[in-house]
């Protein structure tokens, strides 16, 4: 039998590695922008993992939300990262450093 | 093992794989695929954990929606990947060490003494005839109507944003107009002049 | 003999025989299949010979019935050319990703009442959610090949599945509108009644249209096929491939034209329902009916190819965006109104 325990301590490495992810990925947008969906899905494990075993579907309900919200967001970020990339030509976070367009 | 436990191994290992596989590959394009490995073997488990609903939604719009944007736009930048990954090894002691702290202090909250089988039972399975999806619905146009709206609104806010950041009329571009050109009278082309013809000399 | 194999079953535990029994069923699905995908490629030939008043194949066997074994045979034997720049490992991957959709999401198709692998509760939107994951196997392919070809192919076609997939999704709402399940097997049920009346492509007809539409659209068939479209980028995205790993992506687009048919016959035609429900319909077995409407679908799948010239890629977005989708919208909005505020909301049952 799995416990609850199990899934907890799988959405908490794999939100650790989202972590990492953007520590050493830090110049490159798109992965940073992975990184964060990673985090997201850890959330969702957990979210999920305890409406099964609390029998409260509430947090099946949070998870759609987030998934709702979280494609919302790659959305709008892949389109500025393709504004950022045509004006700027580079995705390199170093190089951002200007306030005007 | 149960069965159960073999699945979910199975697929947690496969998580935890992709999802370093994720964040140190050199190219961004397996960084991609990569993490669509990692959002199906999530929809494995949340299958495990009886979520039909949220699995196949997760692979329906991750996998097949989101991340093929993902990899559109990452394979039609043309990024100097050498110049990304410059230092990319640099912060990884402190990186690894904040990541390894989280884990272990997670680990110490979440495991089996407060969230154990002893302290929350394996919940019981749903019969055959037990719809996920009918609950979510059901669930979702009463209790929750006003927030299901809400996300609604921003996912249309969404599109309109990334249409209206991402269009753009380039003004050397030469469009075609239809209609126009069936319009066309012989007046609007032809002209036809008067000449004298050229007497010999 | 036979009591000695039924001994030797007894004997086995218990998992291996729910296992062994789940193999031989889904064995028992895919080797028809990839015999009718076979066959497919040599119907279409031949009708398209005979709507261009030619004869088609003849020449191997009697009439030309072997020419997909000799075509297979050929395929088999040529080699397997991996491009010097590709990336190994996934331009092998893509292929079998690109035909591993097309043959998993037969797990939820009911082919007759009792007749379906997996009688899922969910089982329309794991169909989608499989078909979905179809576009990898062709973006991966123009990726790994390293060509710009290929490249441009696989763009075009990542571009156009996901456009085409929201007019799929909205269509496929109106059908569960209609029938209030998500079950295949419930929604033919639903349809059954008299006779092909109260099968759902009359009161969706709109949505059966653009289903099928962006049916053909995702399957990258003509007039949509501006991912392989020959004459201006080669081949697209499988001008690198050559041999079996050729052969795979051709039968995946075969496999792919098959399930769509299939779940247009589930979801507006009533699968394997007669279609008038009177004495020398019924006679005929329910899987012959299914047959010969899935069959019906693919003969017009053909018969567009044999048609309609090629779409350009941004009349292809028009129509996607433009067209299907509000279409798709307004009936939804059409069948909520009538079912629920009208007295004719028996018309959409």
């Amino acid at each position: 039998m799995i416990s609850l325990s199990q899934y907890l301590i799988l959405g908490a490495i794999l939100f650790a590695l989202g972590v990492v992810g953007i520590f050493l990925n830090r110049k490159n947008v798109v992965i940073l922008l992975m990184a964060i969906e990673l985090m997201l899905l850890a959330v969702n494990m957990n979210f999920v993992a305890f409406s099964s075993y609390l029998n409260d579907p509430a947090g099946q309900i949070f998870v759609f939300f987030i998934l709702t919200v979280a494609a919302a967001e790659s959305a709008i970020g892949l389109a500025i990262l393709i504004v950022l990339f045509r004006n700027r030509s580079t995705i390199n976070v170093e190089d951002l450093d200007t306030l005007k367009g | 093992m149960t069965f159960e436990q073999i699945v979910f191994y199975f697929f947690s290992g496969v998580l935890v794989l992709a999802a370093v596989v994720v964040v140190t590959v050199r190219n961004p394009v397996k960084a991609a695929l990569a993490l669509v490995l990692a959002f199906f073997s999530a929809a494995g488990l949340w299958i495990l954990l009886e979520a039909e609903f949220l699995a196949i939604v997760l692979v329906l719009v991750y996998v097949g929606a989101v991340m093929v944007l993902f990899l559109f736009v990452v394979m039609m930048l043309d990024i100097n990947i050498a110049e990304l990954r410059e230092g990319f090894g640099d912060y990884l002691p402190i990186g690894g060490i904040v990541a390894a702290l989280m884990v272990v202090e997670m680990a110490i909250i979440l495991g089996p003494r407060r969230f154990g089988l002893a302290k929350v039972p394996v919940p019981q399975a749903h019969g055959a005839t037990f719809s996920n999806t009918r609950m979510l619905g059901d669930l979702l146009y009463t209790t929750y109507v006003y927030p299901f709206e809400i996300a609604a609104a921003i996912l249309l806010v969404a599109i309109i944003a990334a249409i209206a950041l991402t269009m753009r009329r380039r003004p050397e571009t030469k469009y075609q107009n239809p209609a126009e050109q069936v319009r066309v009278q012989r007046s609007d082309r032809l002209r036809i002049i008067r000449m004298p013809s050229e007497k010999k000399g | 003999m036979i009591a000695a194999w039924f001994s030797l079953w007894g004997s086995l535990p218990g998992w291996s025989r729910i296992l062994l029994l789940n193999l031989s069923k889904i064995v028992a699905i895919t080797i028809p299949l990839m015999l009718s995908v076979a066959y497919l490629t040599f119907a279409e030939r031949k009708i398209i010979g005979y709507m261009q008043a030619r004869i088609g194949p003849n020449r191997v066997g009697p009439a030309g019935w072997l020419q997909p074994i000799a075509d297979a045979l050929k395929l088999l034997m040529k080699e397997i050319i991996i491009p010097t720049g590709a990336n190994k490992a996934l331009f092998v991957i893509a292929p079998v990703l690109s035909i591993a959709p097309a043959l998993v999401a037969w797990a939820v198709i009911p082919f007759t009442n009792h007749l379906v692998l997996a009688n899922v509760n969910a089982g329309l939107l794991f169909a989608m959610a499989i078909t979905s994951m179809g576009v990898y196997g062709v973006v991966i392919a123009g990726w790994a090949s390293n060509s710009k070809y290929a490249f441009l192919g696989s763009l075009r076609s990542a571009a156009q599945i996901v456009a085409y997939e929201i007019a799929m999704g909205f269509a496929l709402v109106g059908v569960v509108m209609a029938s209030g399940t998500l079950n295949l097997r419930h929604i033919v049920l639903h349809q059954q009644g008299t006779g092909f009346w109260d099968w759902y492509f009359l009161p969706l007809f709109p949505l059966f249209l653009v289903y099928f539409i962006s049916g053909v659209a995702e399957t990258n068939r003509l007039p949509f096929d501006v991912a392989e479209g020959e004459s201006e980028i080669v081949a697209g995205f499988h001008v690198e491939y050559s041999g079996m790993a050729f052969a795979v992506f051709f039968l995946a687009e075969y496999a792919n034209m098959i399930l769509v048919s299939a779940l247009t016959t589930v979801l507006f035609l009533g699968g394997w329902l007669p279609p008038v429900a009177v004495i020398p319909f019924t006679w005929v077995p329910p899987l012959a009916w299914f047959l010969i409407k899935v069959s019906t679908m693919l003969f017009f799948f053909i018969w567009f190819r044999a048609t309609f010239p090629r779409y350009r890629y941004d009349q292809i977005m028009r129509l996607g965006w433009k067209v299907l989708i509000p279409i798709t919208l307004v009936w939804i909005g059409v069948i909520g109104t009538v079912r629920f505020f009208t007295p004719w909301g028996y018309l959409f049952h």
